[in-house]
């Protein structure tokens, strides 16, 4: 599904930055600079950033403020970091967040192995 | 360490508001925002402003945004962007975090304008990916051109939830339903009347049993709840959805200002904790001021006049301004701020079931649970008359303080009158020129213009247009009643637009006169195929 606004009833013509490369889990990917991390990966159908510590239960963007912390995941090798309000640049390296670390849990290896 | 007169804590409506008038009155002041951008959630407002035109009514958010930046800046505050405030400590000091730098600063005074964060209720599935909060998606939409999903549940009927539904679909996402736990639609009528107009139901006292998916939302089942909140069995609904969207009220974020050690007083009537504050918006620690949202949830209108005046309070408490000229310049933002604060939907009535409007007249039962004041309703209100010729209608039924369409009309045909929040009701000894500067103007979109004949058994109706592919003349499409019911075809006669609309468009459609207490809305024939 197309998810990005080409034109708004009243903005008008969204204004997009340079696009740009950048792997998801490996993976590449194209955004727009200065875009949050996080749109450049829902308009790639990326919905999943990171799995919990205890439950390994999936997680997304809530709030898309920066305040929940929900939408986390480990950018450039460091994890925590915000997607939702950290702008994207070329040649991030974006990884879904396992707990705290960007290593999968046992248990997702094996349903992917 | 850095010295400053006053530190602002939040570049929001009222943050940049406050910073302004201390600015203005000589005080060096810095404005601290953790975001990327000032303007706090005004650039995700595309509607237009209730109000008087003193409160930039009909203006829309994101442009008062602007306008307010401007004026920062004019008056010499300083805006610190990316800076997050960690703490205020002993003495009003205070520390910045800006990337990895951890800066002190120190002020003789401080304004808190933190504003507000969405609550979220619990449910089974409720993390799931998918389920996001309303200004979520305002912000995916209106900052950044995205859409949240394809098919959308909204649950929560206040504005945020009305207003955030209507958005999704002015960007084409599908908006399936409006539950809320309430057995009423708690956000303002017109909100309420421009979603229903689409033909989006509203299930009352409905609330989410259980988000589906495993690793993103695939179906939502609502249920109806009794007084305890106990789900009534056997009134499951079933919708298949790619998003569940959240609108269940907002919560100050006081928490800098229980550091501070102000005392606080939890109320539900303002949303939560929020620290006690004197007449002049100033804390039990002297020279810490609040405003906004962070001192009781309310809207971004008031919420400048709260930010104007602990700017000015501020100034004083810093010498600026003497008692004089702070009296004078308090008594008429007291003015506006008392405007704002009447009718239905004052902070004083807050949960209260208001059955009369303000003229005795009885308030329309199907707005409040199904969305539009229904057919049989509709002429009991004093903006609703029949006349020859072109005339407006306005279907505005409740007592919100809001007159941009007095101003708009440049023949006098509307009054509302000194009070604010009356009623408008049509002066039928002047003549409408149908200009339409009335139905550009109302930011409830509840005007229309109407000619109940023009030949031939038909009549022609003027909407408010403020969608995508604009329809031309000739189109042929369906007619919509206020519930979004399919009544008969319309073809479109004429679609103006004009800057002084403010990007929105004007459509008249013509379709047999049987129809014109009841068209409302103009479905194009593409889309119509699907009715």
């Amino acid at each position: 599904m197309e998810v990005r606004i080409e034109e708004h009833p009243i903005l008008g013509e969204v204004k997009k930055g340079r696009k740009v490369k950048f792997t998801h889990n490996g993976k590449v990917m194209e955004g727009y600079e200065g875009e949050p991390i996080a749109v450049a990966l829902k308009a790639a159908g990326v919905d999943v950033h990171r799995y919990t510590a205890k439950n390994h239960s999936p997680r997304g963007v809530f709030c898309a403020i920066g305040r929940c912390t929900d939408c986390v995941m480990v950018v450039d090798g460091e994890p925590n970091i915000r997607t939702c309000v950290t702008p994207l640049r070329e040649g991030m390296t974006v990884d879904t967040q396992y707990g705290t670390s960007a290593e999968p849990f046992r248990d997702e290896l094996r349903e992917a192995n | 360490m850095k010295r400053y007169d006053l530190i602002v804590i939040g570049a929001g409506p009222s943050g940049l508001s406050a910073g302004i008038e201390a600015a203005k009155s000589g005080a060096n002041v810095i404005i601290f925002d953790e975001n990327a951008r000032p303007g706090g959630q005004l650039f995700k407002q595309i509607h237009k402003f209730f109000g008087s035109k003193e409160h930039r009514a009909k203006v829309r958010g994101f442009n008062i945004g602007s306008q307010l930046l401007k004026e920062a800046d004019e008056a010499g505050a300083e805006v610190r962007l990316n800076s997050t405030v960690l703490g205020i400590y002993q003495d009003k000091e205070v520390v910045v975090r800006s990337g990895e730098a951890i800066t002190h600063y120190k002020a003789d005074a401080i304004i808190v304008a933190t504003g507000a964060s969405e609550n979220m209720v619990p449910f089974e599935g409720w993390t799931l990916p998918g389920v996001i909060g309303a200004g979520a998606a305002q912000t995916m939409l209106n900052l950044h051109g995205l859409l949240p999903g394809k098919r959308v549940l909204m649950l929560g009927s206040g504005n945020v939830g009305l207003v955030v539904s209507f958005q999704l679909k002015q960007c084409g996402c599908e908006v399936v339903a409006l539950a809320d736990a309430a057995p009423r639609i708690g956000g303002y009528g017109v909100h309420a009347a421009k979603v229903a107009r689409y033909g989006i139901p509203f299930y009352l006292p409905y609330t989410i049993k259980k988000v589906e998916g495993t690793d993103h939302v695939t179906g939502v089942v609502i249920a109806k709840i009794d007084q305890n909140f106990k789900f009534i069995e056997g009134s499951e609904k079933h919708f298949d959805v790619d998003t569940i969207c959240v609108a269940v009220g907002l919560s100050p974020m006081s928490q800098l200002m229980k550091m501070a050690g102000c005392e606080m007083d939890d109320n539900p009537k303002k949303g939560g904790q929020v620290p006690v504050i004197d007449e002049h918006g100033q804390t039990s620690v002297p020279g810490i001021f609040a405003a906004g949202d962070v001192s009781g949830i309310e809207e971004a209108s008031s919420a400048m006049i709260e930010g104007r005046q602990a700017g000015i309070y501020a100034a004083n408490y810093l010498g600026y301004i003497d008692d004089e000229k702070m009296n004078e310049k308090e008594a008429s933002l007291d003015a506006a701020l008392d405007g704002l604060r009447q009718g239905m939907f004052a902070p004083s009535n807050r949960g209260k079931k208001i059955e009369k409007t303000e003229e005795g007249i009885d308030i329309s039962e199907n707005l409040l649970a199904k969305g539009y004041v229904a057919d049989d309703e509709i002429e009991r209100f004093p903006g609703v008359i029949r006349k020859i010729g072109i005339h407006p209608v306005m279907e505005c039924t409740q007592n919100i303080p809001c007159n941009p369409c007095q101003d708009a009309c440049p023949k006098g045909c509307i009054k509302i009158g000194s009070k604010i929040t009356s009623l408008p009701v049509v002066d039928q000894t002047k003549d409408c020129i149908g200009c339409g500067m009335c139905v550009a103007s109302c930011p409830g979109q509840a005007i229309f213009l109407l000619n109940e004949n023009v030949g031939d058994g038909m009549a022609e109706v003027t909407i408010p247009y403020e969608f995508m592919s604009v329809p031309e003349k000739g189109d042929k499409g369906v007619a919509l009643s206020r519930s979004g019911h399919p009544l008969c075809i319309a073809e479109v006669v004429s679609v103006k637009s004009s800057p002084a609309y403010d990007k929105t468009s004007l459509l008249t459609m013509r379709i047999p006169k049987e129809f014109a207490m009841k068209a409302r809305f103009y479905k194009s024939e593409v889309l119509a195929k699907t009715v």
